[in-house]
C-alpha cells in the first residue's frame, strides 16, 4: 500500500526534473553536418569536410524569373546591392560586383610575383613594343580615365591580367549590367555563404533575408516576378523541414490512431494513458542520455527514436493484458517478467548494434534507443503496478476474442509455402537487392535536382560533384604539384573533356614559382634600355615610365606571397576551401567544371601516373561511404543475432525452444525482404537499421508466444495481448509507410511488413505442447 | 567566386563608337528643309536635322590628346549604322578593331589584343547615357536629349556648334562635355573632353577611306 503512494510520486519527481532538463538544458542541432561519420579512409574524410565546409556546399544559386527582363535586372540590381549588406555572406555575384579596393590594392603590391604572365620573355623589346601600343589603344578610348593612372606603372597590364585570371570562368551573358540566361528569361545570382551549407538553421535565416529582400525589390518594381533559391544549403534546410514536419505530421496521426485502438481494445482511458508512462519516461531518460554522452541531441535522432521506442508500448500492453481479479498488477508483473526480461535483454542486443555502427546519426539514434528500452523496461516492471489500486480490473478480453482454433497446423504448412515464395522472390527478383545511389535517399523532387542543374550550367558554377585532390606534406609541395596540373587540366578543357576548373595555383603561386619570376624580371638597367629603344616613335612623355621601373626593381627582391598574405581580401576565405591541412597533410582540391565523361577523367588522372593527384567522384564516393557503413551494420547485425542466441540459450535453457523464437524472426526477415523487393525497393542502410527493430519486436512476441502457461485462459489473455501489440505497431509503421521522404518510407514499410510477418510466423511456429493440455 | 570585372580597356572604346556611329547617320545630310520658316535654329531643329540626314556609312578620323602623351594619337576607320540600333564602329588604322553595339550588348574585337567580347553596356553606368543620348539624337528625341544633358546651341544653320554636358554625377565623373559641330543636317566633328582635361576630336567625311 505504502509503495503505491511513493513510487509513482518518485516516478512524477523524477520525470519533472527531467522534462526540466529536456526543456532548458538540452541542446537540439538541426545541423545535419553533425550526423555525418568521420569516415575511415582520408578520401572519405575529405569528401566529409567538403560537403561540410567545401565551396561549393555553400553557394547559394538564384534565378528571378516570370517578368519582362528589364524589370528582372532592375530587380537584381537592387537584391545584389541590398544583399552585399549582409555579413553573413562572403560574396553576391550578379554581374555587377566589383573588386574591394584592398584585394585591389593587394594584387597591385605583388603584381610581378602573382601575374603568371611574367616570364623574362615579357620584358623583351618586343613584348614591351606590342604591351605600350596596347596601352596606346587604351587612351584613345573614352573610358581611358579609369585606366590612364595605371598605365605608368603598369604597362604591360600585369593587375588587368591577374583579376582576368582570377575572375576562372566565362560568366554568364549580360543583360542591363546584370547575368542573364541568352533568353532574358531568368536573371542568375550567386551567393556564397559563410556558414555551412549544413547549417540549417543559419541557412534558413539567410534564406528569409534573400526572400525579404526579393520581395522589397519586386514590390517597388511593381512586377511579380518570381524567385527560385537552389544549391546545398537550401535543399539542406528544404530536407530538414520535410523530414521534421512529416515527422511530426505522421507521428500524430499514428499515435492518434493507436490510442483510439487501445482505447477500442481496453475500453479504458485510464489504461491508455497508463501505457504513455513508460515510453515517455524512456523518451526522455534516452535523450538525457544522448545529451551526456554526444553532448547534443539532433532533431532527427529523436523523431527517428521515438518511433524506434514504439517497442516499449508493448511492455505496459502485455502488463494489462495478463491482468485479472483474481491477481494484482504486481503478481502478473511478478509472472511475466522473466519472459518480457528476456526480450527487453534481447531487444538491447539488438538496438546496440547501432551504437556500434561508427555512424554518428545511428549511434545516437542507437543510444536512445537501449537507454529509452531500458528505462521504459524498469519503469513497467517497478513503476507501473504500483499505479494500480488493488483489485483493478480490467476489461474481460475473454468475451468476443476467439479461442485459439485448429488452425496451427495448417498454418505451418502456409508459413513454409509463404517461405519459399518468398526466398524464390528475393532471388529472382529484376530489383537490384542494394541500393547503391544515396541519390535516392534524397527526399528532393527530381524537378528541383533538374533545376539545380540548370541553374548550375546557366551560372557556369562548379558542381557539387567531381575534384581533382592534391595532397603533400606541404603547402608549398601541394602547390608546386598543382602548378604541374595546371597545363594538363587546361588540355582536357581546350579538348572539351572539361568546362573548367579551378585551383588554389591560380591564386596563390608556390615559392618556386615565385623565385622563378623574380629571376625573370630584368635589371633596372636592363629594362631602361629595352623600353626607351621601344619607346622610339611612340608618343609617351618622357620619363613616364619611370614608376614601372621602380615596381619592377623592388618587386626583384620583394619579400615572396604565402597564404597570409591575402589575409583580409575576398579571395581569403576562397583560398581556405581551396588549400586545407588534413591530418599533418596539405590537401588541395580542385573542383572541376563540366565532366564530359568520368570514367574517362578517371583513366587519365591516373595515366598522368602521380600518386598524389587523384580525381574523386564525390557522388561515387558518397555511395561507397554509405555501402561501407550499410555492411558494417549488416555485420553487426548478424554478431547481434549471434549474441541475442546466445542470450536466449542462457535464458531459455533449451535449444529447441531457442529454435522456435528464432525461426520466426528469420523467416519474417526474409519474408519482408523479399516483399521490400517485390515492391521494387533496393536495400538501404536505413532498411537495415529496421531490421533491427523488426528483430527486437519478433523477439518479444515469439517470447510470449512460446511461453509456457498454464490455462487456456492465460493464453487467449496471451494471444490478446500480442495482438494488440502487433496492431498498434503495425498502425504506427503503416502511417510512415505513406511518407514521401525515402528514409522515412523505408523504415515505416519494413517494421510493418515485419511485425505482421513477425506476429503471423511467431504464432504459427508457436509450441505446441504448451497447448496439448 | 569572382567573377570577371575588367573589361574596362574594352569598354573604354564603346563611347566613341556610340558617338561616332550615331554621328555617321547624319555625317551627309541633305540640305536643310527650305520650308522651315522660323529664322531661330534650335537643338530640337539640330536632332531632326541630324535624323533626316543619316547615312549608313562614313569615314572618320579621331585625334587623340593625353597628358600622358607628346602628341595626339590618331585613327581612321569607318562608322556604319543599321537602323533601328546596330552601331559599328571599324577601326583600321593603326590596328584593326572593331566594336558593334546591339541594344544592351556591346561586341569588342581587337586584332592586337587578340580578344573577342561580348559585354552589358550597363556595366558602365556613364556610357548608358551616351547611347541613350545618341539614340534619341538619331530618332529625333530632342525632349530625351535635354532630360540626360544640359545643351547649349551656338551658331546659326549653316555652321553650327551643341554642347552637352551629363546631367548625372556617373555620366559627369566619366565626361565633361561633348561638342558636335555641324552645318544643316550634317555633322562635321565630335570633340570628346574628359574631366581630367584628356580630348578627343573625330571628324567625319563621306566616302570611304584611301
Amino acid at each position: 500500500m505504502n509503495t503505491r503512494r511513493w513510487v509513482p510520486a518518485l516516478w512524477l519527481a523524477v520525470m519533472a526534473c527531467g522534462l526540466w532538463f529536456v526543456s532548458t538544458r538540452l541542446s537540439i542541432h538541426s545541423e545535419l553536418g553533425d550526423l555525418l561519420p568521420e569516415g575511415v579512409t582520408s578520401t572519405q574524410r575529405l569528401l566529409l569536410s567538403q560537403v561540410r565546409t567545401g565551396l561549393s556546399g555553400r553557394l547559394i544559386l538564384v534565378a528571378l524569373e516570370g517578368a519582362p527582363p528589364d524589370t528582372l535586372a532592375a530587380i537584381s540590381a537592387a537584391l545584389g546591392e541590398s544583399l552585399r549588406a549582409d555579413g553573413r555572406l562572403g560574396f553576391v555575384g550578379n554581374g555587377q560586383q566589383a573588386w574591394p579596393r584592398e584585394d585591389l590594392a593587394f594584387i597591385t603590391e605583388s603584381r610581378y610575383l602573382l601575374s603568371q604572365a611574367v616570364t623574362a620573355e615579357r620584358f623583351s623589346e618586343a613584348s614591351l613594343r606590342l604591351a605600350l601600343e596596347q596601352r596606346l589603344d587604351d587612351l584613345r578610348s573614352p573610358l581611358a580615365p579609369l585606366i590612364k593612372e595605371s598605365v605608368p606603372s603598369d604597362p604591360t597590364g600585369e593587375v588587368l591580367s591577374i583579376v582576368q585570371s582570377w575572375s576562372g570562368w566565362d560568366p554568364p551573358t549580360k543583360y542591363r549590367g546584370v547575368w542573364m540566361t541568352a533568353d532574358h528569361a531568368r536573371a542568375l545570382l550567386v551567393v556564397e555563404t559563410r556558414v555551412s551549407g549544413f547549417d540549417a538553421d543559419a541557412q534558413e535565416s539567410i534564406h528569409q533575408n534573400i526572400r525579404a529582400r526579393f520581395d522589397e525589390a519586386a514590390r517597388s518594381s511593381g512586377a511579380s516576378p518570381r524567385l527560385v533559391l537552389s544549391g546545398p544549403g537550401v535543399f539542406a534546410v528544404e530536407i530538414q523541414r520535410t523530414i521534421e514536419t512529416e515527422a511530426w505530421r505522421l507521428s500524430t496521426v499514428a499515435a492518434g490512431l493507436v490510442l483510439v485502438f487501445l482505447l477500442f481494445s481496453y475500453r479504458s482511458p485510464r489504461l491508455v494513458l497508463l501505457t504513455l508512462i513508460p515510453i515517455s519516461s524512456g523518451i526522455v531518460v534516452g535523450m538525457i542520455a544522448v545529451h551526456w554522452w554526444f553532448g547534443f541531441v539532433h532533431g532527427i535522432t529523436v523523431g527517428f527514436g521515438i518511433t524506434l521506442l514504439g517497442v516499449v508500448d508493448d511492455y505496459p500492453i502485455h502488463l494489462f493484458s495478463h491482468m485479472t481479479p483474481r491477481d494484482s498488477a504486481h503478481d502478473v508483473m511478478k509472472a511475466i517478467w522473466p519472459t518480457m526480461r528476456l526480450g527487453i535483454l534481447t531487444t538491447a542486443i539488438g538496438f546496440s548494434s547501432l551504437l556500434l555502427a561508427g555512424y554518428p546519426a545511428l549511434a545516437q539514434l542507437g543510444l536512445l534507443a537501449v537507454v529509452g528500452l531500458l528505462t521504459g523496461a524498469f519503469v513497467t516492471r517497478w513503476v507501473l503496478p504500483a499505479c494500480f489500486s488493488q483489485g483493478f480490473v480490467p476489461r474481460d478480453i475473454k468475451q468476443g476474442f476467439p479461442a485459439r482454433g485448429n488452425w496451427s497446423r495448417m498454418g505451418s504448412a502456409l508459413a513454409l509455402i509463404v517461405l519459399v515464395l518468398a526466398t524464390s522472390a528475393l532471388i529472382w527478383s529484376d530489383t537490384p537487392l542494394w541500393e547503391q545511389d544515396v541519390g535516392s535517399l534524397s527526399p528532393l523532387s527530381d524537378d528541383k535536382k533538374q533545376m539545380d542543374q540548370r541553374l548550375r550550367q546557366e551560372l557556369g558554377a562548379p558542381d557539387v560533384r567531381d575534384l581533382l585532390v592534391i595532397e603533400g606534406p606541404t603547402v608549398e609541395d601541394v602547390l608546386v604539384k598543382a602548378e604541374a596540373v595546371m597545363p594538363k587540366l587546361d588540355r582536357l578543357a581546350q579538348s572539351g573533356e572539361l568546362a573548367g576548373y579551378d585551383i588554389v595555383s591560380r591564386y596563390l603561386p608556390s615559392y618556386r614559382r615565385q623565385q622563378e619570376r623574380q629571376r625573370a624580371l630584368p635589371e633596372r638597367a636592363v629594362l631602361e634600355r629595352n623600353l626607351e629603344a621601344v619607346s622610339k616613335g611612340l608618343p609617351f612623355a618622357p620619363g613616364l615610365f619611370a614608376p614601372f621601373l621602380s615596381a619592377v626593381e623592388s618587386a626583384r627582391s620583394r619579400q615572396l606571397v604565402d597564404r597570409g598574405a591575402f589575409a583580409g581580401t575576398m579571395m581569403a576565405m576562397k583560398l581556405e576551401s581551396l588549400i586545407f591541412s588534413q591530418q599533418d597533410r596539405w590537401v588541395a582540391v580542385a573542383p572541376l567544371r563540366g565532366v564530359a565523361d568520368r570514367q574517362q577523367l578517371v583513366a587519365t588522372v591516373e595515366q598522368w601516373g602521380e600518386g598524389s593527384v587523384r580525381y574523386v567522384d564525390l557522388k561515387e564516393e558518397s555511395n561507397r561511404l554509405m555501402t561501407a557503413y550499410r555492411d558494417r551494420t549488416l555485420q553487426l547485425l548478424g554478431w547481434g543475432l549471434a549474441a541475442i542466441a546466445c542470450t536466449l540459450i542462457v535464458g531459455l535453457r533449451s535449444i529447441t525452444l531457442v529454435g522456435r523464437v528464432l525461426a520466426p524472426i528469420v523467416c519474417a526477415l526474409i519474408v519482408v525482404a523479399a516483399v521490400l523487393r517485390g515492391m521494387g525497393e533496393s536495400l538501404s542502410l536505413f532498411h537495415v537499421a529496421t531490421f533491427l527493430l523488426v528483430i527486437g519486436l519478433g523477439l518479444d512476441y515469439a517470447l510470449f508466444f512460446n511461453r509456457a502457461e498454464g490455462t487456456e485462459d492465460d493464453r487467449t489473455r496471451t494471444r490478446f495481448g500480442l495482438l494488440v501489440c502487433g496492431t498498434t505497431t503495425i498502425l504506427v509503421f503503416g502511417v510512415l509507410a505513406f511518407s514521401t521522404i525515402p528514409v522515412l518510407h523505408a523504415i515505416g514499410l519494413t517494421a510493418a511488413c515485419g511485425s505482421l510477418s513477425c506476429l503471423a510466423f511467431a504464432a504459427l511456429m508457436a509450441r505446441r505442447d504448451a497447448h496439448a493440455a | 567566386m569572382i567573377f570577371g570585372t575588367t573589361t574596362v580597356s574594352r569598354t573604354l572604346t564603346i563611347c566613341v563608337l556610340v558617338l561616332a556611329a550615331s554621328a555617321a547617320n547624319a555625317a551627309e545630310a541633305p540640305p536643310a528643309q527650305s520650308e522651315q520658316p522660323s529664322h531661330e535654329w534650335t537643338v530640337e531643329q539640330v536632332v531632326l536635322a541630324i535624323k533626316e540626314g543619316r547615312e549608313s556609312s562614313v569615314s572618320f578620323e579621331e585625334e587623340t590628346f593625353s597628358s600622358l602623351l607628346t602628341k595626339p594619337l590618331i585613327a581612321r576607320g569607318v562608322l556604319r549604322f543599321t537602323p533601328p540600333s546596330r552601331l559599328e564602329k571599324d577601326v583600321l588604322e593603326p590596328s584593326h578593331e572593331r566594336f558593334v553595339v546591339e541594344g544592351d550588348l556591346v561586341t569588342f574585337e581587337s586584332e592586337r589584343k587578340r580578344v573577342k567580347r561580348t559585354i552589358s553596356l550597363d556595366d558602365y553606368p556613364g556610357l548608358r547615357g551616351f547611347v541613350e543620348a545618341f539614340r534619341a539624337g538619331m530618332t529625333g528625341d530632342a525632349a530625351l536629349l535635354k532630360r540626360l544633358y544640359e545643351t547649349e546651341l551656338e551658331g546659326h544653320r549653316r555652321q553650327w556648334a551643341l554642347h552637352l554636358r551629363p546631367r548625372d554625377p556617373a555620366g559627369k565623373a566619366m565626361l565633361h562635355s561633348i561638342q558636335l559641330t555641324g552645318s544643316e543636317g550634317r555633322i562635321l566633328s565630335i570633340t570628346i573632353r574628359l574631366p581630367d582635361g584628356d580630348r578627343s576630336v573625330m571628324t567625319l567625311s563621306r566616302g570611304h577611306m584611301p
